[in-house]
């Protein structure tokens, strides 16, 4: 079985496309609606690289990404951010939190602006688990 | 600013009516980013999540003959995602939580469910547009939303339609007891909001048969009575850091209200909302829909505890 990769987004269309790439080179994708859930299968199955939206209902990319990197046991699980939210406000807003009193957490290592070609898509994976 | 984000629970106590996250439902056409930016001043007491909402409503897109125009619904979901894009981008910045939800629907269908999905503790919704007839005849989402919501609406109202200014809302509101236990319950909402509300306006409309007897001293007791009942209100604005000043108008609340927001420069009118029955609500009327639909001050409407 091919490493789990779990993808984290509100819409189906883009959930859709990202398992559709992910199968297509071996992986196994797991899927989630929002950072809520998305925490909750986090925690449950420990992927082995995450594809995180930012703009979703009930919890946000944002404050997802920061619960993982300020959490021993995940802030390794490598993250790629595939959003139509620029990366300067992903930054900034991060900037913010840590500024209000937060944990200072990295930048994500791959930040991907909607939409992607799938071929770009399964580069990044591959690069992002090596 | 601390609190807003760390070291908070996350459910507050049932007791204590606060906003920490706010439904902003928009068609776009009736509500803006100015709107949203005019209630930002709510990041100084808890308000630290907007979660935007875009119903497209199905005869927006309707069946043609040759089947249902999904290339319609593509077009239409997009833009408002690239509007809210937009406008996530300036509230991610400063550091606010942000949420979105683009749903095909009934309008206040989608709104009770969103608003129930993520425990919003406010709606912020346009004036809608009906005429008159239509009003009177459908009824409007305005008046279902009130109906159903078990949170605040506030009725916002766009700058074009008013000639006053409405950068901060909750700087000056006018709040119209009428003793209900709805008006009472706004008092505590009112009350939590120290950081961002300046000076409560505290109003009564009493009638004309309310100022029983007929000597001059047997009225002036009447509003004397009722003047010291508000006053008890003030003191626990007061005692919260909010100036408040009581007032006793007397006529139909249908006109005082609005005639007491002006006399006060308000900033909002502040409602209990109606706790009769829809039909009721939808041939007589209700002070609060009229001021909610027909007021040029945005209009918080806070219910009764839904049993």
């Amino acid at each position: 079985m091919g490493k789990t990769v779990l993808v984290v987004d509100d819409d189906p269309d883009v959930r859709l496309f990202s398992v559709t790439v992910l199968e297509e080179h071996g992986y196994t994708p797991l899927e989630a609606a929002n950072g809520e859930e998305g925490l909750k299968m986090i925690k449950e199955n420990k992927p082995d690289l995450i594809i995180l939206d930012v703009l979703m209902p009930r919890q946000s990319g944002i404050r997802l990404y920061r619960e993982l990197k300020t959490d021993k046991s995940l802030k390794n699980i490598p993250v790629i951010i595939l959003s139509g939210i620029a990366k300067k406000t992903f930054l900034r807003s991060q900037k913010a939190l840590t500024e209000f009193g937060g944990k200072e957490v990295p930048e994500p290592k791959i930040y991907l602006e909607k939409p992607v070609e799938p071929e770009v898509l399964a580069e990044v994976i591959e690069k992002a688990l090596s | 600013m601390l609190r807003r984000f760390f070291g908070q629970p996350k459910r507050r106590m049932a007791d204590i009516m606060k906003i920490e996250k706010l439904l902003f439902v928009t068609k776009f056409e009736e509500l803006g980013f100015d709107a949203v930016r005019s209630l930002l001043s709510l990041t100084k007491a808890d308000l630290n999540h907007v979660v935007f909402i875009n119903v497209i409503e199905r005869d927006r897109f309707a069946m043609s003959r040759v089947g249902y125009r999904k290339d319609e619904e593509i077009r239409l979901r997009e833009a408002a995602n690239i509007r809210f894009i937009d406008w996530s981008e300036h509230l991610f910045e400063q550091g606010l939580e942000v949420g979105v939800y683009i749903v095909v629907g009934t309008l206040v269908s989608e709104v009770i469910k969103a608003a129930h999905k993520e425990e919003t503790d406010l709606i912020v919704i346009g004036r809608s547009h009906k005429g008159v007839l239509e009003h009177l005849y459908s009824g409007s989402d305005v008046t279902e939303l009130l109906r159903r919501a078990a949170t605040p609406v506030l009725l916002y109202k766009h700058l074009s339609e008013t000639a006053i200014s409405i950068e901060k809302p909750f700087d000056r509101p006018l709040l119209a007891i009428d003793w209900s236990p709805a008006s009472l319950r706004a008092v505590e909402y009112l009350k939590g909001l120290g950081d961002v509300v300046s000076e409560v306006s505290l109003v009564h409309v009493a009638s004309d048969k309310d100022l029983k007897g007929t000597s001059a001293m047997e009225i002036q007791k009447t509003r004397k009575e009722t003047r010291q009942k508000l006053e008890e209100i003030c003191t626990l604005f007061e005692t919260e850091g909010i100036d408040a000043r009581a007032h006793v108008y007397i006529g139909d609340p249908d006109d005082e209200i609005e005639k007491a927001a002006r006399d006060c420069q308000a900033t909002m009118i502040v409602l209990g909302s109606s706790a009769k029955p829809a039909w009721v609500e939808k041939w007589l009327g209700s002070t609060p829909r009229k001021y909610a639909e027909e007021s040029i001050y945005p209009t918080l409407l806070i219910p009764p505890v839904k049993k």
